[in-house]
């Protein structure tokens, strides 16, 4: 029998073309490569000498999956660690993170490790989090192992994979895989609370006026 | 949409949020009484969720590029209040639109033709659709403050023009993201025939009035008359009941009795599946589809409108089915239009009120907006000026062609009245109405209809090949006979490895876009040092912002999650907020103001780009001590200047650890003293604005020691004790007691007791002395022309001073009365620490 309602609707996949939007954020020591793997991944090149970044860089990258489209709004941060107290400020309201540590430097996976910490603290409880052993291409001077870096992921839920921006290595993949293990519910389409370029802070635009005619 | 509007309406519909569709656009419309060559409004008919409103755009530039030249201008919410009417113009190739909401009135000259109608009949049709449901048109009220507010503007003002800027660029931020989905639709339509190929369909359209009659018959003769099975079935029956249940109530047991029937009668050589059945009253069309094209079937519809009695009974009217088949969407209307011969107007009618309303409630919403339309029906049309025997003579004679130019509906068509770009198969048969019941003989009643062509198929679209249009006389059991077309359509199909291919393809391009469109800036400078900072000393530096990238952009500085501003108090940025253009510059002044105790200057500003990155300027300065700022109880612990004091001293003087010096600072004492010697006979004393300089010299006079006496006026001198006294790091009276003190401050012996009870010893001491000093200063007033009043006023200000620094100061009558108790009465006994 028909449909009486008026409006009948048969699933077919085909043509439905869901556009789930994210905000990821990536986090790690400076100088372990981060706006390199972003760099790689959404314009496929590198740079041997990246200038450092001095705030948090936005891009976007799309990603098609079978079902749906996923695309990624990611602010990549500065390292140094005199901005460390603003890291939140980029990974408050993101669906992902990629923490970044240089296989050939101990100390950075020491610092990974302290980011991945305050993420499972401060962060969204869901968010994804991904550790990504960059530099891969410099493995016979690796100082940290994978199976050390392997274990650690496990016991803590994350994504883990060891990357090259060099060489491409593994850093379409690490995306992929995180945007496999998002949620792909209503909520991720259309109009999302952590749009372009909004801010996870409450802004109060008082506070502008305030300081402005207090002055 | 006209084809090439096709650019705008996407950019107008850029303006909105994707869920928002732009139903139609007008441009070039032009205000009345407003200059005529100004043709730069665009009025766009917009659908949210089955409520529509009429939106009016100014645009900067004719046609607009961009969605960014378009701003909003008016916004009227189509619903019962809503009306549109058009008045030609004498003489004139244009028409006015008059719109009327409520009490307001706008009005719009359009030029005449074929973009207005349509734009008017869809205004009509939205106001029609409005009408028989509650809309609720809460998404509008992100386009004005509140609905009511825009409904009582009569004309709209600049304020109000402004008010939609604001919310416009705030929303501009979501929309790129919120758009993307509508951009890629639109991209990929655009590209379709990369992954797109046309296969071809046969397609079954049949209609039969059949006059009530029970459904008695198989209708295999019919339905499978050709050998091969087509892919698509569409079957139209009018008057399956004519009962007055069925009218009354809309409801038959003959709708499924005819639709097992049809069922039975498909062609036996393939399995078909029912997509959908609609009913009204007597009117019933069914869509089957083979069951291996079942799965490529998807958006589902179904509409009915009634034109009979009252215009809207379901006696007459039409019902509508929708779908799309893999890529292509198809639309069948069977209709049954009004009856009798020289009714042909009311048939043109009903016609164009089953287009205008029949809504499928998704998009596209309308008959007009599908790749393919199938029309049929019993159309109702007869043959016009000729007599029963006429007719019949010429059928005898075979001369069809001269029957058919008489034929109602062919010149309607003609004359563009029904069906305007429609296409009818060439009529090889005879007419189907009307005969005699279970005979092929045409009526012999008293009534002696002449035969007509009442039931027809008409088609429209792209890609459409009839390649059969007869009648079926074998069927006996009603005054009509069945009539069938076949047709061989091309339909679109999705290959899906391309359009995945073609797809990543677009979302790439369009990625790129997107990163390139981004604000980009780069700052000549990230650290910002300055020199060493002294109190009241303002230094400034600048840098400068450059646009780097493709489009403007706008910076702020934003405040750091967890800090109430963007910056520290003893800072100020000029601007803290711009747009530049792309190839532009913009300096930006950075400001130090020391007026608190501060070591180090400290601070790291975000500086964001709307829609971009964040850059992170570091701001540094080391800081020089000065007696201005401190607190009573450390400068009474200091003997010498402040800046003899080596880090350690200071530290331990600070920490308390070292015993009073003093009574009162030292500092406040040379400056008193050299005013008790040197100032008591000032007139003004405390009215004279010193150089800034004079004030730095004493400054560093106090704060550095010298043996060189006070370099400055009397009155310089007095202005640095209100300096003094106005940035302690407490004030004399601390802020907690301030209240309680000028709440007791018309009582003496009051205000005594507090100062006894609860200030501590040194500020006190402090308040006393300066009580003191002003009493002594007092007796000269022939000579420095000061009252107690106007010393109260001055000194109650900034003994009892407001805990916000450089907030106005406001003239507190409560603390000039505590501070003039002091100034009347005498101190030298009950006051003095024991």
């Amino acid at each position: 029998m028909a449909n009486r309602s008026g409006t009948a609707q048969r699933p077919n996949g085909q043509t439905q073309g869901k556009i789930c939007q994210f905000k990821l954020v990536l986090l790690g020591e400076s100088a372990v490569g981060k706006s390199s793997l972003v760099l790689r991944f959404v314009k496929g090149q590198f740079h041997e000498y990246q200038e450092s970044t001095i705030g948090a860089a936005f891009l976007t990258q799309t990603i098609c999956l079978d079902d749906t489209t996923v695309k990624f709004e990611i602010w990549d941060t500065a390292g140094q660690e005199r901005y460390h107290s603003l890291a939140p400020m980029y990974y408050r309201g993101a669906q992902a993170a990629i923490v970044v540590y240089d296989i050939t430097n101990q100390d950075t996976f020491g610092r990974a490790k302290t980011w991945v910490k305050e993420l499972q603290r401060q962060a969204s409880p869901n968010i994804v989090i991904a550790l990504a052993g960059n530099k891969q291409d410099l493995a016979n001077k690796r100082l940290v192992e994978y199976e050390e870096a392997q274990t650690y992921a496990d016991e803590n839920g994350l994504l883990f994979m060891e990357t090259s921006a060099k060489t491409a290595m593994n850093v379409n993949d690490i995306f992929l895989a995180i945007a496999k293990k998002l949620p792909k519910n209503e909520q991720n389409t259309g109009q999302t609370g952590s749009g372009q370029g909004r801010r996870l802070t409450e802004d109060n635009p008082d506070n502008k006026t305030v300081m402005n005619c207090c002055k | 949409m006209p084809a090439g509007n096709s650019d705008v309406y996407n950019i107008v519909q850029a303006k909105f949020l994707a869920t928002e569709i732009v139903k139609t656009i007008h441009l070039n419309v032009s205000i009345v009484d407003g200059p005529s060559s100004n043709a730069n409004r665009v009025l766009a008919l917009v659908e949210y969720n089955s409520s529509h409103a009429l939106f009016v755009l100014v645009s900067s530039r004719c046609p607009p590029v961009s969605f960014s030249d378009l701003s909003i201008e008016t916004v009227v919410p189509i619903d019962q209040h809503f009306s549109c009417e058009t008045e030609p113009v004498t003489e004139q190739n244009y028409v006015t639109l008059i719109i009327k909401y409520r009490q307001t009135k706008y009005e719009y000259n359009v030029e005449i033709g074929k973009e207005s109608c349509n734009f008017a009949a869809e205004l009509i049709r939205a106001k029609e659709v409005a009408t028989d449901n509650k809309t609720n048109f809460t998404w509008l009220e992100k386009y004005f403050g509140t609905m009511n507010q825009s409904n009582r503007n009569s004309d709209p003002t600049m304020s109000d023009r402004s008010d939609f800027v604001i919310v416009r660029n705030e929303m501009a931020q979501a929309q790129t993201t919120n758009n993307r989905e509508s951009r890629l639709k639109y991209q990929l339509k655009l590209r379709e025939s990369e992954f797109t190929q046309i296969q071809e369909f046969t397609i079954f359209i049949g209609t039969w009035n059949v006059n009530g009659q029970p459904p008695s018959v198989s209708l295999k003769p019919w339905l499978s008359y050709d050998e091969s099975p087509p892919d698509v079935y569409a079957i139209g029956f009018q008057e399956i009941d004519l009962s007055k249940e069925a009218f009354i109530f809309n409801d038959t047991p003959r709708e499924a009795e005819w639709q097992k029937l049809v069922m039975d009668g498909l062609n036996p050589n393939a399995k078909y599946r029912l997509v959908a059945l609609a009913r009204l009253v007597g009117m019933q069309l069914a869509v089957m589809i083979n069951n291996q094209h079942y799965p490529y079937v998807k958006n589902v519809s179904f509409d009915t409108v009634g034109t009979g009695l009252l215009g809207k009974m379901g006696n007459k009217g039409g019902v509508a089915v929708r779908l799309e088949l893999h890529n292509t969407s198809l639309c069948f209307v069977n209709c049954h239009l009004a009856a009798h011969v020289d009714e042909y107007e009311r048939r043109n009618q009903d016609y164009k009120d089953i287009n205008a309303r029949i809504n499928f409630k998704r998009n596209p919403q309308a008959i007009k907006d599908h790749d393919q339309i199938y029309w049929l029906g019993d159309l109702n049309y007869r043959i016009t000026d000729l007599s029963n025997t006429q007719v019949k003579t010429l059928l005898i004679r075979n001369e069809v062609n001269t029957l058919l130019k008489v034929d109602q509906l062919n010149q309607q068509r003609e004359r563009g009245n029904v069906l305007l770009d429609y296409t009818e198969g060439d009529i090889t048969f005879q007419p189907t109405y009307k005969f005699d019941l279970f005979t092929d003989v045409y009526d012999t009643s008293e009534k002696a209809r002449p035969p007509a062509w009442t039931d027809r198929i008409l088609w429209r679209g792209k890609g459409i090949h009839q390649v059969q249009y007869r009648s079926h006389m074998e069927m006996r059991i009603s005054d009509h006979k069945p009539v069938s077309a076949l047709f061989k359509s091309e339909i679109s199909v999705i290959d899906p490895i391309r359009y995945r291919k073609v797809q990543e393809d677009l979302l790439k391009w369009m990625d790129k876009y997107d990163n390139e469109i981004l604000p980009q800036v780069t700052v000549d400078e990230t650290e910002v040092i300055f020199d060493l900072v002294k109190f009241r000393e303002p230094q400034s530096k600048e840098i400068i912002i450059a646009n780097t990238g493709l489009v403007p952009a706008d910076f702020e500085f934003i405040k750091k999650h967890d800090e109430p501003f963007y910056c520290k108090e003893w800072l100020r940025i000029l601007p803290y907020a711009a747009s530049i253009n792309p190839g532009e510059k913009c300096e930006i002044r950075f400001e130090v103001n020391l007026e608190t105790d501060v070591e180090n200057l400290e601070d790291i500003l975000v500086l964001h780009l709307k829609g971009g990155k964040d850059i992170f300027i570091t701001i540094s300065g080391k800081c020089q001590k000065s007696c201005f700022t401190q607190s009573l109880s450390s400068l009474v612990r200091i003997q010498v200047p402040i800046l003899n004091l080596t880090e350690d001293e200071w530290d331990q003087v600070r920490k308390n650890n070292t015993p009073v010096r003093y009574s009162v600072p030292r500092e406040l004492w040379l400056l008193v003293d050299h005013l008790y010697r040197h100032g008591l006979k000032t007139r003004d004393l405390f009215e004279s604005c010193a150089l800034h300089e004079e004030l730095i010299r004493i400054r560093n006079w106090l704060d550095y020691g010298s043996q060189d006496p006070i370099p400055g006026t009397p009155q310089a001198v007095a202005e640095t004790l209100l300096l003094f006294l106005s940035y302690t790091k407490e004030p004399v009276i601390p802020f907690e007691l301030q209240d309680i003190c000028t709440a007791a401050a018309n009582n003496f012996e009051n205000c005594r007791q507090l100062i006894l009870m609860k200030l501590n010893d040194i500020h006190r001491t402090v308040f006393i002395y300066i009580c003191m000093f002003l009493q002594e200063l007092l007796k000269y007033s022939k000579d420095n022309s000061y009252d107690a009043k106007t010393l109260a006023s001055l000194f109650g200000d900034i003994l009892l001073r407001d805990q916000i620094r450089n907030s106005k100061p406001q003239a507190s009558r409560g603390k000039a009365n505590f501070v003039y108790n002091f100034l009347v009465n005498d101190l030298s006994s009950s006051l003095l620490p024991r």
